[in-house]
């Protein structure tokens, strides 16, 4: 349902994505991963509306965003940016109910569906109880649901999420990737996020798009592609995949130790013959 | 290994997602919904309380000022007056007094809506028309009219001309940012003072009797002045009127940032143009009127802000508070040291100003 033909797209004089030709799969949760600066936000933005790209095109459905009216495109499309300013003294209801907005005119500011849609989004991201409660009295965690929430009132078929998870702590991150992957499963919702954490990526990602340098390295299914070789080539970062003790999804275990508390386990513990076993010591020294 | 159960149970995070179906919020807090026919509005329920009290201390505050003066006129009388029964004291309350009283309700309207969507796109609760140079650039054009001997009736329109010069410029400097809000300050500031100091230099040229006369003016004062201003403000408040019902529902999303906006179908830039020029508007013509009684517009949306107890000025609020106000103010002016009279610019701050810092200490001591 989206999809970009040679997007160019920058901030001021800097381009960020060059030529880039992707599409993303309906119906599927798709994780965007890359180290710092490779354009997965720049991506993201741009894909969302937000930025507008230099040359080239987004396509939702077929049709290049720019020329669908922008509430039209917000009834089909909802999107998260990276960390949205908190409007002092609004309370939870009150901001879910902007995401209603592309519902709405001055002439015609609540509708019974609206009503539905809030509370059907409150619900669904477990914000019910905290409806009449100031947004910025509440917790990072209960924000990031309140902002889901709100870009789930909006009724999309899709939602983009940029880095969702920051600034939370890990039992708020699983909460967070939980409720994404609810909404993708059980809702049928086409997710598409950001994420830092290449295990989370891994783990909830039902496609995988890995960037570097405003290209995409590679794409596909987590466990067809997370290997150590992308995620060095990727990150300059050398590594053990595993499988995930719980989930059985690769699960990217750095290497490289620093050199002070942790020791690698004796190479011999490791798969041999895969090529991506590195021998303690002969790391290359970036990463950690 | 299946797509679902690779992943953990999510239900031990977070509770059923449809437990509490349909649990009939269906509305915001604090909002009544108001239908007729086909147009439904949002109307916060405390901002209608307000609304009306403002209105009866507003009615109250009308006819304490075409009573008090000299002559007195029983308040009894002023009703009997009104009512259009034919009393001696027609004279007074109609010729004299009741064309200033209704310029000073419709300027202190207007400054309360200028006031609210200056500082809602400013995103500062102390922007008001004189710190965005729309006053500045109306005292200039004033100041020069008053000092070169133009007709007096010709000191209007020359101001009305100064403040949109001066919004022109706040919108070429402030443009290619879209406006955003601290840019949409810092030139508004930097017009400001361009035009004050232009101002001066007038002033320090001009015969000191003109530049007397041009000092009264900055100021502000409804002295002198009546029907005739007071009709060109309201005729630009109802010919805005269809702008302003758009208004007072896009304040209602200034507050989010501008990703955010365009995430649910806004468009921003395009919005904070539209609340900036009606603002810029209403405060140039209301300011070639009466003058820079502005510390109302800075004071009416924050106070109504905190009567009404909402996230953001309230414009139907601001504007009667802004009237009640200016009535005030001017009836203050004109009884406190009577014979003399006070220019209404300086009671509004003297009356607003105490109030202003009452509310914020009451609400500090609430908030901690």
């Amino acid at each position: 349902m989206l999809s970009t033909r040679d997007l160019v797209a920058g901030y001021d004089d800097r381009t960020v994505l060059d030529g880039l030709d992707l599409d993303l799969p309906t119906d599927a949760f798709t994780v965007i991963v890359g180290p710092n600066a490779c354009g997965k936000s720049t991506l993201l933005r741009t894909m969302a509306r937000l930025l507008t790209p230099r040359r080239g095109t987004v396509l939702l459905d077929g049709s290049a965003i720019r020329d669908l009216p922008t509430r039209e495109v917000a009834r089909r499309l909802g999107v998260l940016p990276q960390s949205p300013l908190v409007p002092e003294g609004v309370t939870v209801a009150d901001l879910v109910g902007r995401g209603r907005q592309p519902y709405q005119r001055w002439w015609r500011q609540w509708s019974p569906e609206d009503g539905a849609a809030v509370d059907r989004a409150m619900a669904l991201a477990d914000v019910a109880g905290l409806a009449d409660r100031p947004v910025d009295s509440l917790s990072g965690g209960q924000r990031q649901r309140v902002w889901i929430a709100m870009t789930l009132a909006q009724d999309t078929d899709a939602l983009l999420l940029d880095e969702p998870t920051t600034f939370l702590d890990l039992a708020h991150q699983v909460e967070v990737l939980d409720l994404l992957h609810r909404l993708r499963v059980e809702r049928g919702r086409t997710v598409v996020a950001v994420l830092h954490d290449l295990n989370q990526a891994a783990r909830y990602a039902d496609h995988l798009v890995a960037m570097r340098a405003g290209t995409v390295v590679a794409a596909g299914p987590p466990r067809e592609i997370l290997t150590a070789d992308l995620v060095r080539d990727v990150f300059g970062l050398a590594c053990v995949v595993v499988p995930c003790p719980v989930t059985g999804a690769p699960l990217v275990v750095p290497a490289h130790t620093g050199g002070t508390t942790a020791r690698p386990v004796t190479p011999s513990a490791q798969p041999a013959d895969d090529g991506n076993i590195p021998l303690a010591g002969s790391y290359p020294s970036k990463g950690l | 290994m299946t797509t679902v159960d690779r992943r953990p149970d999510s239900s031990t995070t977070a509770p059923d997602a449809d437990a509490s179906p349909g649990t009939a919020s269906a509305r915001l807090p604090g909002r009544s919904l108001l239908r007729i026919g086909p147009v439904s509005l949002q109307v916060r329920r405390r901002a209608v309380l307000v609304a009306a009290a403002l209105i009866v201390l507003l009615l109250l505050a009308v006819v304490l000022s075409l009573s008090l003066g000299t002559p007195y006129v029983a308040p009894a009388d002023v009703l009997r007056a009104l009512s259009g029964a034919g009393t001696p004291y027609d004279l007074v309350v109609f010729d004299l007094r009741l064309p200033r009283i209704v310029l000073a309700a419709v300027a202190g309207a207007a400054f309360g809506v200028a006031g609210t969507l200056i500082q809602s796109v400013a995103r500062n609760p102390l922007a008001s028309p004189d710190v965005i140079g729309i006053t500045q650039g109306a005292g200039l054009a004033a100041t020069v009219a008053l000092t070169s001997g133009a007709a007096a009736v010709l000191v209007a329109p020359t101001a009305l001309v100064g403040g949109l010069l001066a919004a022109v410029l706040l919108f070429a400097l402030g443009a290619r940012h879209g406006l955003a809000a601290q840019r949409f300050v810092l030139a508004g500031v930097a017009v400001a003072f361009a035009f004050r100091a232009l101002t001066e230099v007038v002033m320090l040229t001009a015969d000191p009797i003109d530049g007397l006369r041009a000092q009264i003016w900055l100021i502000g004062t409804l002295a002198g002045k009546g029907w005739t201003e007071a009709a060109w403000i309201a005729g630009t408040l109802l010919v805005l009127l269809p702008v302003l019902a758009w208004a007072g529902w896009a304040l209602n999303s200034t507050a989010l940032d501008d990703d955010t906006a365009r995430g649910v179908g806004l468009r921003p830039v395009a919005r904070r143009i539209g609340l900036a020029g009606t603002g810029v508007l209403v405060a140039a013509m209301v300011t070639a009127q009466v003058g820079a009684v502005d510390f109302v517009a800075l004071v009416a949306p924050q106070v109504a802000r905190r009567l009404v107890r909402a996230e953001r000025p309230p414009l139907v609020c601001a504007a009667l508070l802004g009237a009640l106000l200016l009535v005030l103010a001017d009836l203050a002016g004109r009884r406190l040291f009577a014979p003399t009279q006070l220019p209404a610019g300086v009671l509004t701050a003297a009356i607003g100003g105490p109030y202003l810092i009452f509310l914020l200490l009451r609400g500090r001591r609430r908030s901690s």
